[in-house]
C-alpha cells in the first residue's frame, strides 16, 4: 500500500483496528496502544514474524497489517 | 566442599572417565550409564564440553519428594528409596549434569567420588575446594520446620 | 498420633470389610473397577472389558459409561442411586510428564439435575488405580457417616463408620493424614483423600477436596472437584471422607508399555518449561493468578456480575499483590513431576471471621477463577477478603465460581432493588460489601440465613425471587449468569461469539474447559466467519475432552509452547506438544495411536455425553441457550459505558446511531447478536453431525462406534 498525500497514514491491527501511524513507530508502541499485556503472542508485521527480542526495535512502516496473535486458544 | 572440577582444555575426549564412572557405580562397561558425560567440541578447535555436576544444589528445590539433599560433605545426594523417578530434575538441571537411563527408574548424578580423576590420563578432571554452597530454599522450609 | 486422633480412630464401627490380591497395572490399566454401595454395605470388583477400554478409554469415559449402566432415566441427585464415579484415566498416575495425575469425577448434578464431570488435581485417583482399580463407583447412602478405606498396600478395604471427626475440609483432611499415615511424613504422602465440608450440606454447590502432601510444609493439601455440586452428593450419601492409601510410587508404577519413550519426552518438557516458562506465563512463579491483570486489560474480567469487563481497582488484586503473598519459595505440583506447577499458597493467613476466627491457616491458591469470582465480580477488590473468602469455600467445600457468580447475581438483585434487607436477612448486599459476602459464605457453612438461599444457585434463586418478592422473570432470565442450571466461571464472553457458544454449548454447563475461544475470536480476529467459529467449536472441546479420559491436566499443553511454535502451521493448536501426548498415550499403551485416533477416543465421549444430558431430559438446542448478559448490554447502563463499541457495531449494520436512543440501540444490538448465537448453533450443529435440534445423529453415532440399541432408541426419540 501507499500513503496517500494529504491524509494521515494509518495501520491495521489483527484485520479490525485501525490505529494512527506514527513517526518511528515500532512494534512495542502498538503492542501498548492496542494494551496488548499478555506474554504468549505472535507478532506479525507485513506477515513477517518478529522475533520477542526485536519488540522494542522493529520498525511498523506506515499502512502496515500488524497480526498480534494471542496464543491461548480453546481453553 | 569437594566437587570434581574440569580443564576441557585438557580433555582429549578418551572416554576413559566415562568407562570409569559406569563401572564404579553400575559394573557394566557402557558410558550412556555414566554420571560424567564428555561431548566432541561443536566447532574444530573448540575443546571437548564434559558435563558433570558441580553440586549447586538447583534440582534440590525441584525435586517432588525432597529426595535430593546436601550431604554434610556439601554433594548433592538422590535418596534412591524416595524417588518418583519424575526426572524433573533432568529438564532443570542448569548444566544438564542430571542423568537417565532406561534401564532404571531413577536419575543419576556425579557424587565427587574422585574415580574418573584418577584414570583421566591428561589431568583433565580433579577434586576442586569450593565454597559452601547457599542453603536452598527447601533447606529453609524443613530447618523451619524443625524448630 | 495425637491422643484426640487416637480417640476418633476407635470411635470408627467396621460396617463391611472386603480383601483383594493387588495386581500390577497393566500398560495404564488394571482392568478391572471398584463398585460400593454404601445402602447395603456392598464391596464389589468389576470387570473393565476390552469395549470399554476401546470406546470409552477412561477418565471422564469410565465415569459416564458406569453411571449410564447404574441409574436411571428418572434418577435425581439425592436418590440412592444416583452414584459418585472417580478415575484416573490410563496415562494418569505417570510421573515422568508434568500435568498427569488429575482424577475425573462423574454424578448427576444438584444444580442441572444432568450430568456432571470434573477434572481434580491430588493423589488420588493415581493412587486408587495403584491400589488395583481404574474406576471408583459409590451409589447407595449410608445412614449414618462413612469413611471408606482403600487400602492398596495390604489389599483391604472398608467401610467404617465415623462419628466424631469434623467435616471442615483443612481440619478433616489433616486428621486422617495422621490417622492413615502415621507419624512419618514420607509414609503421609502414601495418603490421599477426598473430603467435603459444612458448606456443601447446605448449599447445591459443594465441592469435594482432594489431597496431595506437602514434603516442604509437612503439610496436607487440596485440589477441588468444583462444578456442579458434587461435594452436595457426597454429604447426601453421608460419606464424611474417602482415603487410599499406597505407598510404592515408582515411574514404572503405571506399567507403561514403553518407559525409555515416556522418559525421553518427559525430559524434554521438563526442559522446555525450565527455559520458557519464566518468560511466558511465569506459572511455576505464580500460577493462574496472574490472569487477573491481564484480564481487566482485555476487558474481560467479570465486574458486578458480568456488567462489565474490567475495574480501574482490578489492579489491586493482580499478580503483583498474589507474588507478595505467595510464600513457598519454591513452585509445587499436585501430582508428582509437575513441573508446570501452578500451586501456589499463602502461609500463617489469620482468619478475621467465622469459626476458624484467629487460627493461623495456609490458603491454597488464589486461582484466577477465584480472585475474580469472589473479588471482581462481587465488586470486591480486597486482597484480604479473597484470601478468607478463598480459604473458607475450601473447608466449608464451596466451589468459588458457584459461589461467586451467585453472590454476585444476589447483589444485583438487592442494587436493583428485586430484594430488601428483609429478604437478605439485614445484609446489606451491595456490590464491594465484602462484610457481607462473607457472612453470607458462613451461612452456607452454618446452613441458615440468606446464604442458604443464595446456596440453591442462581437458577433456583430466580425461582425464589419470582415467586416470593414477585420478581420480573424475565430481567432475571437476563442476568442471571447460568446455564442448563450451572453458574458461569469468570470470564466475560460479551464480546465474542464464539465464546458465547463455547460457554452456552458446553456438555455441563458453562464452564470454560470445553473452549476458551476469546482471544482466538474477538482479540485475534482468527475466525470471522461462522464456518471458523463452527470449526473451532468442534476441534477444541475434542481435543480437550481427551484430557479428561485420559487423566490429565490441560495446561502443559498450551500454557507453556516450544519457541519454534509461532513457525508451525497451527499455532493454536501447539502441534508439538499434541505430538507429545500421541507419545505418551502410544508409550503407556503399546497401541500406536496418531493424533486423529485421539480426536476419535473423544469424540465418541463426548457424544455419549451428549446423549447422557438427552436421557436425563436436557441436550437439546433449547438447554444450550444462554442469558443476554453473556451476549451484550442488558441495560442502559452497560451499553453507554462501552457506547463506541456498541456504537460502531450498530453503525457498520447499517443503523443511524446518531437519531436512536440508547434503549433503542440496545434493543437493536441485542435483537442482531441473538440471532448471530442461533446462526452459530446451526453452524455448530452441522458440524458436529447432529439435528438442528443439537440431536447427535443415528449416523454420527455409528461413525464413533457408539451405537449402542439404547443409546439409538434414545436419539430417535428426540429425532436424530
Amino acid at each position: 500500500m501507499t500513503v496517500v498525500a494529504g491524509q494521515s497514514p494509518t495501520i491495521v491491527v489483527n484485520g479490525t483496528r485501525e490505529l494512527p501511524w506514527t513517526q518511528g513507530m515500532t512494534v512495542r508502541d502498538v503492542l501498548r496502544l492496542c494494551n496488548f499485556t499478555y506474554s504468549l503472542i505472535i507478532v506479525t508485521v507485513n506477515g513477517r514474524i518478529v522475533p520477542k527480542e526485536e519488540f522494542d526495535t522493529f520498525p511498523v512502516p506506515p499502512e502496515a497489517e500488524v497480526r498480534v496473535i494471542h496464543l491461548i486458544a480453546g481453553g | 566442599m569437594k566437587i570434581l572440577a574440569t580443564r576441557p582444555e585438557r580433555c582429549t575426549g578418551c572416554g576413559a572417565c566415562e568407562i570409569e564412572c559406569a563401572r564404579t557405580w553400575f559394573k557394566v562397561d557402557d558410558k550412556e550409564k555414566s554420571r560424567i558425560r564428555i561431548f566432541p567440541p561443536a566447532k574444530e578447535g573448540q575443546p571437548f564440553r564434559i558435563v558433570v555436576c558441580n553440586q549447586n544444589g538447583a534440582c534440590i528445590d525441584v525435586c517432588p519428594t525432597v529426595a535430593l539433599k546436601r550431604a554434610k560433605n556439601g554433594v548433592v545426594q538422590l535418596n534412591k528409596s524416595l524417588c518418583v523417578g519424575c526426572l524433573s530434575c533432568v529438564g532443570f538441571c542448569p548444566n544438564q549434569a542430571m542423568f537417565y537411563h532406561p534401564d532404571y527408574t531413577e536419575p543419576f548424578k556425579c557424587v565427587a567420588c574422585g574415580k574418573c580423576v584418577e584414570v583421566c590420563p591428561e589431568d583433565a578432571l580433579y577434586i576442586a575446594e569450593v565454597a559452601e554452597a547457599p542453603a536452598s530454599v527447601t533447606d529453609t522450609w524443613l530447618q523451619k520446620e524443625a524448630i | 498420633m495425637s491422643h484426640h486422633i487416637e480417640e476418633m480412630k476407635a470411635a470408627h464401627r467396621l460396617l463391611a470389610e472386603f480383601t483383594y490380591e493387588r495386581y500390577p497395572v497393566q500398560r495404564g490399566y488394571t482392568n478391572r473397577t471398584l463398585y460400593i454401595n454404601l445402602s447395603d454395605s456392598t464391596i464389589a470388583s468389576k470387570p473393565v472389558s476390552e469395549e470399554m477400554k476401546e470406546k470409552f478409554t477412561g477418565g471422564k469415559g469410565f465415569g459416564l459409561w458406569l453411571l449410564w449402566h447404574g441409574i436411571r432415566d428418572t434418577t435425581k441427585w439425592n436418590d440412592p442411586e444416583n452414584e459418585i464415579i472417580i478415575s484416573a484415566g490410563p496415562i494418569g498416575g505417570i510421573t515422568t510428564y508434568p500435568g498427569t495425575g488429575k482424577s475425573l469425577v462423574v454424578s448427576l448434578s444438584p444444580l442441572t439435575d444432568s450430568v456432571m464431570d470434573c477434572n481434580v488435581g491430588g493423589y488420588f485417583g493415581p493412587y486408587l488405580k495403584f491400589a488395583g482399580w481404574d474406576a471408583l463407583e459409590i451409589q447407595g447412602k449410608a445412614e449414618k457417616d462413612v469413611i471408606i478405606f482403600i487400602d492398596g498396600d495390604t489389599g483391604r478395604i472398608t467401610i467404617e463408620e465415623a462419628p466424631l471427626e469434623p467435616v471442615d475440609t483443612h481440619l478433616l483432611t489433616d486428621i486422617l493424614v495422621q490417622m492413615y499415615g502415621g507419624d512419618d511424613h514420607h509414609a503421609r504422602r502414601a495418603i490421599s483423600t477426598v473430603t467435603a465440608g459444612s458448606g456443601a450440606e447446605h448449599t447445591r454447590f459443594g465441592c469435594l477436596n482432594f489431597s496431595w502432601y506437602d514434603l516442604r510444609r509437612r503439610a496436607a493439601r487440596v485440589k477441588q472437584a468444583g462444578r456442579g455440586g458434587i461435594g452436595t452428593v457426597f454429604r447426601d450419601k453421608r460419606i464424611k471422607a474417602l482415603v487410599v492409601k499406597f505407598s510404592d510410587l515408582k515411574a514404572d508404577s503405571n506399567g507403561p508399555a514403553d518407559l525409555a519413550r515416556l522418559q525421553r519426552v518427559g525430559t524434554k518438557m521438563h526442559k522446555e518449561i525450565h527455559d520458557y516458562d519464566d518468560q511466558q506465563c511465569g506459572m511455576r512463579r505464580h500460577g493462574t493468578a496472574y490472569l487477573v491483570g491481564i484480564m481487566n486489560d482485555y476487558d474481560l474480567l467479570p465486574v458486578h456480575n458480568f456488567r462489565y469487563g474490567s475495574h480501574p481497582d482490578g489492579h489491586k488484586i493482580d499478580v503483583r499483590v498474589w507474588d507478595a503473598r505467595f510464600t513457598q519459595g519454591v513452585p509445587d505440583g499436585c501430582w508428582y513431576g509437575c513441573t508446570l506447577s501452578c500451586s501456589h499458597a499463602v502461609d500463617g493467613f489469620t482468619l478475621r471471621t467465622g469459626p476458624y476466627k484467629g487460627q493461623k491457616v495456609i490458603v491454597d491458591g488464589p486461582e484466577y477463577e477465584n480472585a475474580a469470582g469472589l473479588g471482581a465480580n462481587c465488586g470486591i477488590f480486597d486482597p484480604d477478603y479473597i484470601l478468607e473468602a478463598n480459604f473458607y469455600c475450601d473447608t466449608y467445600a464451596l466451589d468459588t465460581i458457584s459461589i461467586g457468580t451467585s453472590i454476585a447475581f444476589a447483589m444485583e438483585c438487592y442494587e436493583m432493588g428485586i430484594i430488601d434487607k428483609r429478604a437478605t436477612g439485614g445484609l446489606d448486599l451491595r456490590f464491594g460489601n465484602a462484610e457481607a459476602a462473607i457472612e453470607v459464605i458462613h451461612q452456607m457453612g452454618r446452613g441458615e440465613g440468606f446464604g442458604t438461599i443464595i446456596g440453591q444457585g442462581v437458577r433456583r434463586m430466580k425461582k425464589i425471587f419470582v415467586e416470593q418478592y414477585g420478581a420480573d422473570p424475565k430481567i432475571l432470565q437476563d442476568i442471571g449468569m447460568e446455564a442448563k442450571g450451572l453458574e458461569f466461571s469468570q470470564y466475560m464472553p460479551k464480546e465474542s461469539l464464539a465464546q458465547q457458544a463455547g460457554y452456552g454449548m458446553a456438555s455441563k454447563g458453562p464452564q470454560h474447559d470445553e473452549a476458551w475461544l476469546i482471544f482466538m475470536d474477538m482479540v485475534n480476529n482468527q475466525i470471522p466467519t461462522m464456518e471458523d467459529k463452527a470449526e473451532a467449536l468442534h476441534y477444541f472441546p475434542i481435543w480437550r475432552t481427551w484430557f479428561g479420559l485420559c487423566g490429565l491436566c490441560k495446561l502443559p499443553w498450551n500454557d507453556i509452547v516450544p519457541p519454534d511454535n509461532a513457525l508451525t502451521d497451527e499455532p493454536t493448536k501447539i502441534p508439538e506438544h499434541v505430538r507429545n501426548y500421541v507419545e505418551i498415550f502410544s508409550a503407556v499403551t503399546g497401541r500406536q495411536v496418531t493424533s486423529e485416533d485421539l480426536l476419535l477416543m473423544s469424540e465418541r465421549v463426548y457424544n455419549f455425553q451428549r446423549v447422557f444430558n438427552l436421557r436425563m431430559g436436557f441436550g437439546t438446542r433449547e438447554h444450550d441457550k444462554i442469558p443476554y448478559r453473556a451476549q451484550g448490554p442488558v441495560t442502559v447502563e452497560e451499553y453507554e459505558s462501552r457506547a463506541e463499541r456498541y456504537d460502531k457495531q450498530l453503525k457498520a449494520l447499517g443503523y443511524d446511531v446518531e437519531k436512536m436512543s440508547t434503549p433503542e440501540k440496545v434493543a437493536a444490538l441485542r435483537a442482531y447478536r441473538e440471532k448471530q448465537y442461533e446462526e452459530l448453533m446451526d453452524a455448530v450443529y452441522a458440524r458436529r453431525g447432529w439435528t438442528r435440534n443439537g440431536v447427535p445423529k443415528v449416523e454420527t453415532l455409528q461413525r464413533l462406534g457408539i451405537d449402542y440399541p439404547d443409546v439409538v432408541e434414545i436419539v430417535r426419540r428426540a429425532g436424530g
